[in-house]
């Protein structure tokens, strides 16, 4: 690959531990990368631990989930993701918001109700440098807030005298306020109507652009957004990553069937999409706790064989591409057949 | 009296009562009972409460001496066939004692019951109904539970001490007064349950099915209910043995009767406590503070079984789960080494 | 809301049950059968009271309550007294001026309650909190003796603090408010004598004041630790002491209104202490009124409990107005 790769976690495992019972892997030993200036998205249906993985990441899990075992490797440095000692925390606070930052899913509750938008900057700026005052605090928000071109008065307010499109557009200064390496938004849009929803969408782009942010994970449900938006997709499918690639290269040429069949469900019908018949997806993903054998998909897929249900396919790389399917090693270079249906 | 009835205001403003753990897939479907968690502590309350049931109603039958049974001189120290000495009238402490407790809990279940209909009553017309109801029964609470209990306790039974119809003056009579004045912590926490429930759809399909007004409020809403009315019911039994105790103390309690509250007055009375004669006050202390503990741990732990949330893990549990975590981890290093030698 | 409708909805709230009160404890008294002052002053005669005294008794109480009006006249009455601070005239200490008792017995009480109170809200909030953010040992050893306090009526502390610590290990007096032969002045010698006695019963309400607001805070705090921002918050390495004191301020905002609504009880209850601790304020002074049927007094006694709770419940709502930022700065709608 040419591009400078910003970020590469590796062997990344996270489980749900309910105190009694058994442990729920949601991430299991999955390695995905996000290459300097991109977005990679991160799409797959609810419960596929899309979620479970940006907490991960950004160092937030926190019990009942765990992570057990994964390595992030970022600007030079190497971290230790594991929150199963009892340093994890110590250990991971000084990156959380520097150099991996979270934007939430709904920013509705995600300021206290207490506090003006301009403490919690203050109060952000100061959890990773103690020497910052309060001026220079309010310089730098106030700075991001007219290069954004946002109403610098909204700092003085609390989160309930904003909008909920504000809301999230400020949410999002915030999370950027110290300029981390990687932006991690949670489903940032899923909660807003459809005109701050582009508002918000231009922001991150324009914050990109700026290099106020080195790269950015989008995680949601909504393909028409990811596909416009993201450079790099990353499907997963019952805790593991299926397919991982260009946006238009696993747009137009899926190699996994799950990634067409999940395409094929919620794209938009283009002029190219219109004429073929939607495959859909049959029956629901599979329980976590007690996972099929081999590949995971192969009790929902179309195109299982023998081999699918006894051993698990490794993740190929094919020019940037990777893909862990049998069907894709037995057919290689071949696009999914969207049209096909199911007798 | 004591703050018991603060508690209640917690709950009321605590929020949901449905669970909010993530949802871990089950291996098999368990009755909804089993699922709840019947922890040690309910347990606990439920020993303590059926130990003082029996020493108040069971107990009198094998105890040798009555308690009007005059048999020795004021603060007799214990001895071998007085355990626990005489008081100040020189009746057997322990014979007392029963007949006290007895006393008291059938007062705390007489005036409790009166106080939680009235509570439920109110508070499930002035949630469900809602309207120029609703302003006017919360309006009265509100006022009602502004004026401290004692106030108008204290009052009503000094009136009610010079009439002359004997069941007002009697037992009955007290546990109809404190029926009758705390009723509105269970109103106004039942309306703020009730009105929440009144938006749900099944009542919709009721009224549209035509039911009426009575048997939707029985049928449709009182059973979501159950869980706090319970819990209603289990606080004011004890606020209501309290406030009994409370009255008497003041020497307002009903006359020639037993009751904690009066062994603890008579005690007061009669030097008990400067005099040393512990005998005399401990044992109505203890077993009211077991009452008001067993109640109001009852009551918790009622909260924690419907309302998970409130709930942490046990000790045992998370050492185990902890351990199995740790277990994972090591056997995914393993295999990533194993992985690594090979490549 | 609007910080200002707030504060008229919640004064014309606290008139409404000011005069509630003011009726109830004009009222009930009077719905026992029969001339009022006839029974009371039949009840003094048994106690062996001269008819002469009786006699004056008597007119003095049917001028007081005016009894040969309409009972409209004699509410005006009443309240016209009462505003004036004339509570009557006391049957037990015939002529002794209820207020002049009172204002014996009131000092006594406020300094008994004001620091119990205040100091049993700051100290159980603080527990409580610390409990929920820490968890583990901690939070069962904080829930199991705060609940511990908090369901032990205020008496049944007393009486086993008094014995255990004065009776038996003696190192407090064992009941009192100052020393035989002391008087209350102004006077640092008076004053010394006096914490002696104060120590013990105010530890009593201070235990189960914070018991309360801890078992409380706690729940409270607990359902904030799960709450968005918590979350957020940490996501951007925002340390742990800062976090919990967002928390702190959330969880403490109903726990504010919820002082309102317990400052009603906890003066109840610790009126009872007083009486364990034979401490000479409100409560013992009420409990010795009812023993000798001294009406004018339980009905002052009460009247004044009544208003300082309700002045008390408005003060604490007005202050809730002030510090919740979601009354006190409405929606301004930033889009």
């Amino acid at each position: 690959m040419s591009e400078k790769i910003l970020m590469r976690a590796s062997n990344l495992t996270a489980s749900y531990a309910a105190d009694s019972g058994q442990d729920v892997p949601a991430v299991d030993n999955v390695t995905i990368e996000v290459p300097e200036g991109q977005i990679l998205g991160l799409a797959g249906e609810s419960g596929c631990g899309k979620s479970t993985m940006g907490n991960a990441l950004a160092m937030i899990a926190q019990p009942p989930l765990y992570v057990l075992t994964g390595t992030m490797e970022i600007d030079g440095e190497t971290i230790d993701l594991s929150t199963l000692d009892s340093g994890a925390n110590a250990r991971h606070r000084p990156f959380r918001g520097k150099v991996v930052s979270m934007l939430p899913q709904g920013a509705m509750n995600a300021v206290s109700p207490t506090l003006k938008i301009k403490d919690l900057a203050y109060d952000v700026m100061r959890a990773h440098d103690p020497r910052v005052t309060r001026a220079e605090a309010m310089d730098r928000a106030n700075d991001r807030l007219k290069m954004l071109e946002l109403p610098t008065r909204a700092l003085d307010s609390y989160a309930h005298q904003l909008s909920g499109g504000m809301k999230q557009r400020m949410v999002t200064v915030i999370s950027t306020l110290l300029n981390p390496r990687l932006l991690i938004a949670d489903e940032p849009t899923s909660a807003l109507d459809v005109s701050s929803q582009k508002a918000l969408i231009e922001m991150l782009l324009a914050m990109i652009e700026a290099k106020i942010m080195a790269g950015v994970i989008f995680i949601t449900h909504d393909l028409p957004v990811l596909s416009m938006v993201t450079d790099r997709l990353a499907i997963m499918y019952a805790g593991k990553v299926v397919e991982n690639g260009r946006t238009e290269d696993l747009v137009h040429a899926a190699r996994h069937p799950y990634t067409s069949a999940l395409l094929a469900a919620v794209l938009d019908p283009t002029e190219e999409t219109r004429t073929k018949h939607v495959l859909g997806i049959p029956g629901s993903p599979p329980n976590l706790a007690n996972p099929p054998s081999g590949c995971r998909f192969h009790p929902r897929c179309p195109f299982a064989m023998e081999i699918c249900s006894r051993k698990e396919p490794a993740m190929i790389d094919e020019h940037g591409h990777d893909v862990a399917c049998w069907w894709a090693q037995e057919n290689p270079g071949a696009v999914v057949p969207m049209e096909v249906s199911r007798v | 009296m004591t703050n018991i009835q603060s508690n209640a205001v917690v709950a009321e403003t605590e929020g949901p009562v449905a669970p909010v753990e993530p949802e871990t897939p089950k291996a098999k479907a368990r009755p909804a009972w089993r699922s709840l968690n019947f922890g040690p502590r309910l347990w606990v309350s439920v020993g303590i409460i059926l130990v003082i049931t029996l020493l108040a109603f069971v107990g009198p039958l094998f105890y040798p001496y009555g308690p009007d049974q005059k048999v020795g001189s004021i603060y007799d120290s214990p001895s071998a066939e007085h355990i626990l000495g005489t008081e100040n009238f020189g009746y057997d402490v322990i014979a007392v004692l029963m007949a006290s407790t007895r006393n008291s809990l059938i007062n705390g279940l007489l005036a409790g019951t009166l106080a939680t209909f009235i509570g439920v009553l109110i508070g499930i017309l002035a949630g469900y109904v809602g309207g120029w109801l609703e302003e006017a029964l919360m309006g009265i609470t509100n006022i009602v539970l502004a004026i401290p209990a004692i106030v108008i306790l204290i009052l009503i039974s000094i009136s009610l001490q010079s009439t002359n119809i004997p069941f007002l003056k009697g037992i009955a009579g007290l546990a109809l007064v404190i029926g009758i004045t705390s009723w509105p912590w269970t109103a106004r926490a039942v309306r703020a349950q009730a009105s929440s429930v009144a938006t749900r759809e099944h009542i919709d399909v009721a009224k549209l099915s035509g039911a009426r007004t009575p048997g939707i409020l029985v049928f449709d809403v009182l059973p979501y209910l159950a869980s706090y009315v319970v819990m209603a019911w289990v606080l004011q039994l004890a606020s209501a043995i309290l406030a009994e105790s409370t009255l008497s103390m003041l020497g307002l309690g009903v006359s020639g009767t037993n009751s904690l509250g009066m062994q603890l007055h008579w005690a007061l009375a009669f030097q008990a406590v400067a005099t040393g004669a512990w005998w005399a006050f401990l044992p109505p202390t203890i077993v009211l503070t077991l009452i008001s503990f067993g109640f109001l741990y009852l009551q918790s732990s009622l909260d924690e079984v419907f309302n998970p949330r409130l709930r942490r893990g046990k000790k045992k549990n998370l050492a185990a789960a902890a351990k199995r975590r740790e277990e994972a981890a090591r056997k995914l290093a393993e295999q990533g080494d194993a992985v690594g030698v090979a490549a | 809301m609007g910080l200002r409708r707030y504060l008229v909805s919640k004064t014309a709230w606290y008139l409404g049950a000011l005069l509630v009160a003011v009726v109830l404890n004009f009222l009930l008294p009077r719905l026992i059968p029969g001339n009022p002052v006839d029974v009371i002053v039949s009840q003094l005669g048994r106690g062996g009271m001269s008819s002469e005294a009786q006699a004056a008794i008597y007119q003095q109480f049917l001028e007081q309550f005016g009894l040969d009006k309409p009972l409209w006249d004699q509410f005006w009455i009443y309240v016209t007294h009462a505003l004036q601070g004339n509570l009557g005239l006391s049957f037990s200490f015939y002529p002794t001026p209820v207020s002049d008792l009172i204002s014996q017995s009131l000092p006594f009480t406020l300094v008994l309650q004001i620091p119990a109170i205040i100091l049993g809200w700051i100290i159980g909030n603080l527990l409580g909190a610390v409990a929920a953010y820490k968890g583990g040992s901690w939070d069962k050893s904080v829930f199991t003796t705060s609940l511990v306090f908090n369901s032990m009526p205020y008496y049944c502390l007393s009486i086993i603090l008094l014995y255990g610590l004065a009776v038996v290990l003696g190192w407090f007096p064992p009941g009192g408010a100052y020393s035989l032969g002391n008087s209350p002045e102004w006077s640092w010698d008076f004053f010394s004598d006096a914490l002696q006695y104060w120590w013990l019963p105010f530890l009593s309400l201070l235990l189960i004041n914070i018991g309360g607001q801890a078992v409380g805070m706690r729940s409270m705090a607990i359902y904030e630790l799960g709450s968005d921002y918590v979350n957020y918050s940490r996501s951007l390495g925002i340390g742990d002491r800062k976090m919990t004191g967002y928390i702190f301020r959330n969880a403490m905002l109903p726990q504010i209104t919820g002082l309102a609504l317990s400052i009603g009880t906890m003066v109840g209850g610790a009126l009872i202490t007083e009486l364990v601790f034979n401490y000479p304020g409100m409560g013992t002074l009420l409990f010795s009124a009812i023993s000798a049927n001294d009406y004018p007094i339980v009905q002052a006694v009460t009247l004044i409990i009544t208003v300082a709770v309700l002045v008390a419940n408005y003060l604490v709502e007005v202050l809730y107005g002030f510090i919740d930022p979601r009354i006190r700065a409405a929606k301004s709608g930033e889009k």
